[in-house]
């Protein structure tokens, strides 16, 4: 009997010991580790020694890079892509719960990234020094790895010229259910590029656009012409796409042109014009817009403060920006090193020198404190 | 009662093996069904870290926001709530009439008439539940899809060169039709099992009786069918409103939404307040169902049917309707089961989309290398090591949670047999179900926070593989413990007490009596969750991490990108290999889904 009863208290206390320390344990974020300088040769013994990083990225291609990497040093990568908010959630959880996950993140999602993973100290920038000359001053906090477009691309069989100088064609009945453009809200920097719209500076550009392609001044039921743009694109019945591949092929397929009033036309990225030729498809970028052709986003690489393999994130992230740790993405169009050396597919893309001032571009603090109003805006009109 | 009465009677309690399992049932359960429930509700109630610059408070305060914005904020209530509510609840019952009116009338044609190809059509009518919902729902615009969309035209549009309608193609009506075919089964198998198991002594009275064939339907039939008929639509009610998959991609062409696709965007973007608010509103429709059930069904008296009487029933003979019939419901079956899976295997090896000729086959996508300028030079998958080391880890969850969800629904069906009547058993019993009624994507946002610390004894498990084990095995509980418990029913109580009697142990008892005798109904309580884990989704989404992915979050990866060779070679190895095991395990042992959930 004693013993049942001892095996009772047992169980018991095990039991409120199960419900009471769990919340308790409040998550310590890691102070950023200070950056001592060393020099490249000690940064590759040090990440040789380590053996093994582990990095998260949004990007599929990082398993090719991470072979590259391997067969260079000899280290061993473990990547695994997520989507970009299974990122934020998870290295956000991790750095909670105490467990060492990824070494250093190759993430999108500006706003996000800059808010809910840095600011508490999970992730931290980190440059590495032999790049500090090299990449652009602008793009070195966070530092960005690439930039990536998303541009309105027509399906151009049969068409001679762009039939889209302006965005407010797909605000206008005469184009009514012909954008397509994925759902915001399946991956963040379209939501990004919506806030940005709304912004002072994209907002007067997209009211001085209406101007001229109505004639006249726009009327405001809304904060400002970029909340009215989105809620007239969303309201002229805009197909709310599941994915950039998909949409592509959908504006893409021969043979639609001849059987339609306007040919097919949507956002999404710029690597995609490679099926022009892999896929036989009609895809061709609209870059006479008014006010903006589209926009871009950057991959950042960030640091985790937990990594286990900091030297060799290091080494990765500085191999990321050379012309073999680029060639993944280099390999196709849509994808800009923010080292200028790199070169890019110049059969069918240009220098994103060209592309730059044809974009909405994505500012994470911005984005960060507008993004939620944004959203739900977007609410009201997109479903 | 005297102290010294009041510690026999524990001491007699604690000394039966059943009392013991339900006790430490009741507290595991306890605590992994209802802690995420008090959970939840803590999180409708506070400032999450995403969207604290917008409520303007700290994380973690106490706040009233989203109660606020989801239900008393005009337009925004009406569009991030009260729609997809209204949807949902419409989606979900014409879903429900679609299984049961499928589901019951194959059940019907299958037990109760002289059809020809029973086997085949019983086999293959499981097809749809095995495969990912979703996968139907891309069968489904593989050959409906209209320019809406743009792109290539469905297979439907190039062969009669009729257009399809928005609303056919589109939103409620697919969303309906594919979701009902996919929970059939469900029907098909509830309700077949009560009419292949019915007393057919009841049916033959009243023939005796000179009651013709519509009157023996509705009197005697129907009502016996009647429980089956109301599981059915409480199981289906709750799985089509917690589905996420179908209404996504059949949905999102005419922006028509649900409350989970509202779910998963707010649980993964700045508002997982509304998305806890939306989870919980889901669980209270589901208790609210099981109730109804319950005090509809009432407690029947016996459940007893291995009895030993005739169970022979006479067959409904269809005469000159028999081979028509037989030819309709086998065109049927292959245009849902079998040509979904060829346009899979189709699909997956056509390079440019809409393009059918022989010049535009590839192997690329099985055992190519992986070309840049396609994929991200993503190897085919049978090169793919991401592939083969998800496929490892599918295979080792589902048999792992099978075995202890099989194992642990046993012995809680044993136990809340013996028990049966007693307020320890009720827990319990609601307890094993209550997992159920937890939409699935929910469920694993909650066990996420739940285990992502360390909890007394067990530690900080974010990122492990026995968090997968953990929460598929309390999730698929229900199926094991719902056929553990029809087995015990239909066992009668002497069995067991023969052996008592003899002085043989209890776990003797168990692996020499009990469970050879109900081997079948057992075994099927285990193939159940293997089946559903090695095609779940939504559960694990949030919860697989690099080493642990599996089969179907790669698969949702493919099917996102658009990289839909990918995504069909993957569907369709699922399907061959569930298939097969289903197969195999019904050649060696007798054992079946469709006897899984039995007769309840």
């Amino acid at each position: 009997m004693k013993k049942l009863l001892a095996c009772a208290l047992l169980t018991s206390c095990m039991v409120a010991s199960v419900f009471a320390t769990g919340s308790k344990e409040e998550p310590v974020a890691a102070p950023a580790p200070v950056i001592e300088e060393m020099s490249h040769d000690e940064l590759v013994a040090r990440a040789k020694e380590e053996g093994k990083v582990v990095v998260y990225a949004t990007s599929s291609r990082i398993a090719k890079a991470a072979s590259a990497f391997t067969a260079l040093y000899g280290i061993e990568v473990e990547s695994s892509n997520l989507k970009d908010f299974e990122l934020i959630e998870k290295v956000a959880k991790e750095a909670q719960a105490g467990v060492v996950g990824s070494d250093f993140v190759l993430a999108q999602d500006a706003g996000r990234l800059v808010g809910e993973l840095i600011e508490p100290g999970y992730l931290y920038n980190y440059v590495p020094p032999t790049l500090k000359d090299v990449v652009p001053v602008a793009m070195q906090n966070p530092l960005q790895v690439f930039a990536i477009n998303k541009v309105f691309i027509y399906n151009d069989e049969n068409v001679e010229g762009s039939p889209y100088t302006n965005i407010w064609q797909f605000a206008d009945p005469k184009y009514a259910s012909l954008l397509q453009f994925k759902n915001p809200f399946q991956e963040g920097v379209n939501a990004n590029f919506l806030t940005m719209c709304t912004s002072d500076e994209w907002s007067a550009k997209i009211a001085q656009a209406y101007k001229s392609y109505y004639g006249k001044d726009i009327v405001l039921t809304t904060p400002n012409a970029g909340y009215e743009w989105i809620k007239a694109i969303y309201n002229n019945d805009l197909i709310v796409g599941t994915s950039d591949t998909t949409i592509a092929e959908n504006v893409g397929i021969k043979g639609q042109n001849a059987k339609r009033e306007n040919p097919p036309v949507g956002l999404f990225v710029y690597s995609k014009a490679r099926y022009a030729t892999s896929k036989n498809l009609a895809l061709k970028p609209a870059m006479e817009m008014e006010p903006f052709s589209g926009f871009y986003y950057s991959l950042y690489a960030l640091m985790s403060s937990s990594a286990a393999h900091p030297h060799a994130a290091k080494l990765f992230i500085e191999f990321l920006f050379s012309e073999a740790g680029f060639a993944p993405w280099g390999a196709d169009c849509g994808t800009y090193s923010a080292n200028p050396n790199n070169p890019i597919q110049e059969d069918i893309d240009f220098p994103f020198a060209t592309w730059q001032p044809l974009l909405v571009e994505e500012d994470g603090a911005f984005c960060f404190d507008n993004r939620a109003e944004v959203e739900e805006f977007l609410n009201q009109y997109i479903y | 009662m005297s102290a010294k009465s009041r510690l026999n009677n524990f001491k007699s309690f604690i000394k039966k093996p059943h009392n013991i399992i339900l006790i430490v049932l009741f507290v595991v359960l306890g605590y992994l069904t209802l802690v995420p429930l008090m959970t939840i509700i803590v999180d409708t109630f506070s400032v999450h870290s995403s969207e604290a610059r917008f409520v303007k408070q700290p994380v973690g305060s106490f706040t009233l926001y989203h109660w606020n914005k989801m239900f008393a904020s005009g337009v925004t209530s009406q569009k991030t709530f009260y729609e997809p509510f209204l949807n949902t609840m419409v989606v979900a019952f014409l879903s429900c009439v679609m299984a049961i009116a499928v589901g019951g009338f194959f059940a019907w044609t299958v037990t109760r008439t002289n059809i020809r190809c029973k086997g085949f059509i019983s086999t293959v009518f499981v097809f749809p539940y095995i495969m990912p919902a979703w996968t139907l729902a891309m069968a489904w615009l593989n050959f409906f899809r209209n320019s809406r969309v743009g792109g290539a035209p469905g297979l439907f549009t190039v062969f009669t060169g009729i257009e399809t309608a928005n609303w056919f193609a589109y939103g409620l009506f697919p969303i309906v039709i594919v979701q009902g075919l996919h929970y059939a089964p469900f029907a098909y198998i509830l309700i077949g099992g009560i009419l292949r198991n019915m007393d057919a002594n009841l049916e033959e009275a009243a023939m005796l009786l000179h009651a013709n064939r519509w009157q023996i339907t509705r009197k005697i039939t129907l009502p016996i069918v009647k429980p089956a008929l109301l599981s059915t639509f409480l199981l289906v009610f709750s799985s089509t409103m917690s589905a996420f998959a179908v209404p996504a991609f059949l949905g999102s062409p005419v922006r028509y939404q649900v409350l989970t696709t509202q779910m998963f965007r707010t649980l993964n973007g700045m508002n997982p307040g509304y998305g806890y608010i939306m989870a919980l509103i889901m669980i209270v429709i589901g208790v609210g169902i099981l109730m109804l059930n319950q005090w509809i069904t009432g407690r029947r008296k016996s459940y007893t049917t291995i009895t030993g009487k005739s169970s022979n029933i006479s067959l409904f003979n269809l005469r000159k309707a028999r081979t028509p019939l037989t030819i309709v419901l086998v065109t049927v079956l292959v245009m849902v089961a079998i040509l979904p899976l060829f346009s899979f295997a189709l699909e997956s090896f056509i390079m440019a989309p809409g393009n059918y000729s022989f010049s535009n086959f590839t192997t690329e996508f099985w055992i190519g290398a992986g070309r840049a300028d396609i994929a991200n030079s993503e190897p085919g998958i049978l090169r793919n090591p991401s592939i083969w080391l998800g496929l490892t880890n599918s295979l080792k969850l589902s048999v792992i949670v099978s075995l202890i969800a099989g194992t642990v629904g046993m012995l809680a069906g044993y136990s809340i047999a013996k028990r049966r009547g007693s307020k320890l058993s009720t827990w319990v019993n609601n307890l094993t179900f209550f997992p159920y009624l937890m939409p699935s994507m929910a469920f694993g946002a909650i066990f996420l926070s739940m285990f992502a610390v360390r909890r007394g004894f067990i530690p900080a498990l974010y990122g492990s593989f026995w968090l997968l084990v953990i929460v598929g095995s309390v999730k698929y509980l229900p199926f094991a413990s719902r056929s553990g418990i029809n087995a015990m029913l239909q066992l009668s109580g002497e069995i067991e007490e023969a052996g008592t009697i003899m002085g043989i142990g209890w776990f003797k008892r168990m692996t020499r009596i009990i469970f050879p005798i109900q081997k079948t109904t057992f075994i099927s309580g285990y193939l159940l969750p293997f089946i559903s884990c090695m095609r779940e989704l939504s559960l694990f989404i949030l919860l697989v991490s690099p080493s642990t992915r599996i089969l179907t979050t790669l698969l949702f990866q493919y099917n996102e990108k658009g990289w839909n060779q990918y995504a069909n070679a993957i569907n369709l190895m699922i399907v061959v290999i569930v298939v097969s095991f289903n197969l195999i395990v019904n050649k060696l042992t007798g054992a079946s889904i469709d006897k899984g959930i039995g007769t309840n």
